[in-house]
This record gives C-alpha cells, sequence and structure tokens, in this order.
C-alpha cells in the first residue's frame, strides 16, 4: 500500500460557533431563568405573607436588622407603647414585641423590619414638630405591620439571594451583590402600600388621642418642601399633597374631630 | 471612581474576564498557526497506528519517541465551561484546548523522530490527563497534558 501523505484543513474536532454568541446565548438563558424564579417568588411571596407566623418573623428580622446600623430609643418606646394600649386586643400586632431604634442618618424616612423592628431616621426626627405628628408616623408604621408589608418588601430581595446563590455558589460576588442591593432596595413599598398605612395610622392616632389633629401637618410641611430636602421620601411613598388629601377624606368620612395638637417633650433630644 | 471600590470583586471580575478572552483567544490564534506550519513542514512524516511488521535487515534503528504538552484554560473559556454546567450540552470552549494539545503532542513526537532521522512512526499511542483536579472550581486552575508515543523507525538504504 502507498502512502500519501495529505493535509486536511477542515477540523472536525473543533465547534466552528463563536465563544462570544456562546457566551450570549448562555447567560440570556440565565436571566431568563433568574426572572422567572423572580417573578415565581414575587407571587408566592404576595401569597405567603399572609400566612407567616410572627415567631418565623422574628427570626428573618433578625437577619435584615444587620444591615441597618441603629440603636434602640428609650423615648420613642414609650410613645410606641401608648398607641400600642389602644389597639384593639383581638389584633394580630399584639403577637409582636415591637422595639423601636434610632439611626444617625441624615433622610428623611422610617421603615418597618420583620419581627416587630421600627427603625426611625433622625432627619426624619429633626422635622417633627409636635407629638401627634411622632404618633403618626409610627402608627403608620405600624399600619405596614397589621398589612404585613414588611414581609411582602423583603421575601423577594430574599429570596432571590437564595436563588441566586443556588445558580452562583455562596460568597460569589454577583450573589453577594445581589442580596445586598435587593435587601435595601425592596424595603420601600407600592404607594397603595404607604395610603393603606396612612389610613391604618390615622385610626390608631384618633383612637390614641381621641381627634384627628396632627395627622397631616407633617405631611404638609413636607409638602411645601418638597423638591428640596426630601427627595428620599418621594421617590417611594405617594406625593404629601395626595397624601394630605387622602387623609382628610378619612377624617370627614370617619368623623373624626380635629383638635390642638401637644408640643414635642423634652425628653425627645433632637440633635440638628 | 466609588462605585470602583465599592464593587471591586465586579471589577476584578470583568477585567479578568476581558484579559482571559484577548489573551486567550490571541494566544490559541497564534498556536493554530504554529501548529498547522509545523505540520505541512512534517508531513512526509508518516504516523500509523498499526504495529507493522518489516524484515530484520530492513531497519536500522527502531526508538521510542513521545511528546507531550500542557496547556491551560483561561478565564474566559472557564465562564463558558462553568455556565454549560447549567445548561448542559457541548463544552464548546473546552474543544480546541483538546485538539490543540493532542496535535502539539503528536507533532513534538514526529521533530525528536526527526533529530533521530526516522522516516515514519508506528504503533503511535496517544494519551489525554487533566492537571489540577476540579478545574471548575474557584481559585484552581485546569489544564491539560497530552502525550503522544509511538516507535520511531529508521530504515537502511535500499
Amino acid at each position: 500500500m502507498k502512502f500519501t501523505p495529505k493535509h486536511l484543513d477542515n477540523n472536525v474536532n473543533v465547534s466552528k460557533s463563536h465563544p462570544l454568541t456562546e457566551l450570549l446565548w448562555l447567560i440570556g438563558g440565565l436571566i431568563l431563568i433568574a426572572g422567572s424564579v423572580f417573578f415565581l417568588l414575587g407571587v408566592t411571596t404576595n401569597w405567603a405573607a399572609e400566612k407567616i407566623p410572627v415567631r418565623v418573623e422574628n427570626w428573618l428580622g433578625g437577619l435584615a436588622l444587620n444591615e441597618f446600623p441603629a440603636e434602640k430609643s428609650q423615648a420613642l418606646q414609650q410613645r410606641l407603647n401608648a398607641l400600642l394600649a389602644v389597639i384593639p386586643a383581638e389584633s394580630p400586632l399584639h403577637d409582636y414585641n415591637f422595639t423601636i431604634y434610632r439611626a444617625a442618618t441624615e433622610d428623611v424616612n422610617a421603615f418597618a423590619l420583620p419581627g416587630g423592628r421600627i427603625v426611625v431616621f433622625d432627619g426624619l426626627l429633626a422635622q417633627v414638630e409636635s407629638e401627634n405628628e411622632l404618633s403618626m408616623i409610627l402608627a403608620h408604621e405600624l399600619g405596614h405591620f397589621a398589612h404585613r408589608d414588611h414581609l411582602r418588601g423583603l421575601g423577594r430581595g430574599l429570596g432571590l439571594a437564595v436563588a441566586s446563590i443556588l445558580f452562583l455558589g455562596e460568597n460569589n460576588s454577583a450573589s453577594n451583590l445581589i442580596s445586598k442591593t435587593l435587601l435595601t432596595f425592596q424595603v420601600k413599598y407600592s404607594q397603595d402600600q404607604e395610603s393603606a398605612a396612612d389610613q391604618f395610622g390615622v385610626d390608631l392616632l384618633t383612637a390614641r388621642y381621641g381627634h384627628a389633629g396632627g395627622a397631616t401637618t407633617f405631611f404638609e410641611r413636607m409638602s411645601e418642601e418638597a423638591g428640596s430636602k426630601i427627595p428620599y421620601i418621594l421617590a417611594s411613598h405617594p406625593h404629601p399633597e395626595n397624601r394630605i388629601k387622602a387623609l382628610n377624606e378619612r377624617v370627614k368620612q370617619k368623623k373624626y374631630p380635629v383638635k390642638q395638637t401637644l408640643s414635642l417633650a423634652e425628653t425627645l433630644t433632637i440633635p440638628q | 471612581m466609588e462605585i470602583l471600590f465599592q464593587n471591586l470583586d465586579l471589577f476584578i471580575f470583568i477585567v479578568l474576564m476581558t484579559l482571559g478572552y484577548s489573551a486567550g483567544t490571541w494566544a490559541e490564534k497564534k498556536h493554530y498557526r504554529s501548529i498547522k506550519k509545523r505540520e505541512q513542514e512534517l508531513l512526509k512524516m508518516a504516523v500509523v497506528t498499526a504495529e507493522g511488521s518489516f524484515p530484520d535487515d530492513r531497519i536500522a534503528k527502531a526508538e521510542l519517541v513521545s511528546g507531550s504538552v500542557v496547556v491551560s484554560i483561561d478565564y474566559f473559556k472557564r465562564l463558558l465551561a462553568i455556565l454549560r454546567n447549567i445548561f448542559g450540552g457541548r463544552v464548546r470552549s473546552y474543544e480546541s484546548l483538546v485538539d490543540r494539545a493532542r496535535r502539539e503532542a503528536i507533532l513534538r513526537m514526529k521533530e525528536q523522530a526527526k533529530e533521530q532521522g526516522a522516516g515514519m512512526i508506528i504503533n503511535m499511542r496517544l494519551e489525554t490527563s487533566t492537571i489540577g483536579r476540579s478545574a471548575n472550581k474557584k481559585k484552581r486552575v485546569g489544564s491539560i497534558e497530552a502525550i503522544a508515543y509511538g516507535t520511531a523507525i529508521v530504515m537502511n538504504q535500499a
């Protein structure tokens, strides 16, 4: 047999596709999967938020609080306890062991974390002028607990972090980034949730003081300053003017009396 | 600048990825050019996997020749392979590595045989192994080793 040397130009052992095309397909698929997981988590979280027992929530809250460095405040706690005392005995809110924290941050905001933890920023306390206003804000946060908004907000962030850990592994830079950003962003609520919490707040405020005075004064000042100091609160909350309108309608509909507000007690020192 | 420091992990990842892709592609193209050129040069040297049998007086020398090579993966190829671990299918990014390693090993074996003055290699065998197990895990370097060996035959001038 004669040996004829011949060079083969066509290489069948290496695929012809471009590596970048392959990368795009794979990443596209990954995003699609992550997206559908995110969507499903959103649906299930909404459903589950109604049903999670308070005990499980307390445990979750411990994890979430680590994200927000804050100190317990005795002065705020007393005001919160006074509000809790007038909540009807059958309310599920009594299952919570509420703790209130003050965070040394300039932002004008307050929020509810799982497990009955409320965080109030110093920036917001500096804007408050009366006891009634402060109670209104605390009652608003209690409204988030009553409607379990804090779980709805946190649930998807937690779920996505879990999903990214499943796909990309723990301690992965990508999953760390996802869980960090989502835990902070998702704590904001939708405008509907905020309005519902406002309604709950004004009811509780009236139960506490016997009148609805101070329910809107805080938002009225916010409305005047809108655009300057408070872009943060505007992003997630309804516009102050809409909130005032909705609150006034509630007061009128329920025939709540409106009386003089109490000025802020000295015990609550506010750093300026 | 601040965003850059906050997400240093991600930034390093992107830099390594770009570096892996550009350097890896450049090295691969260069290697293939060299492989094709040398394959053309050594085309006359016959390599067969058959044992072969020759009359005793025809053979001047029969000697073991071998060529081995180690090729490393790059960051980009590894990322593609990791993504393939999720979806399954052909790991295309590693195909060229195996191809390069085997062809280079055969070429080195041929070069060694040529130095001995041999005209052909019989009974050629090819083996592949991985260096660095679990190469897809974090902070592990994965590479492939290929070794080709055979019997170089130097004929008597008839």
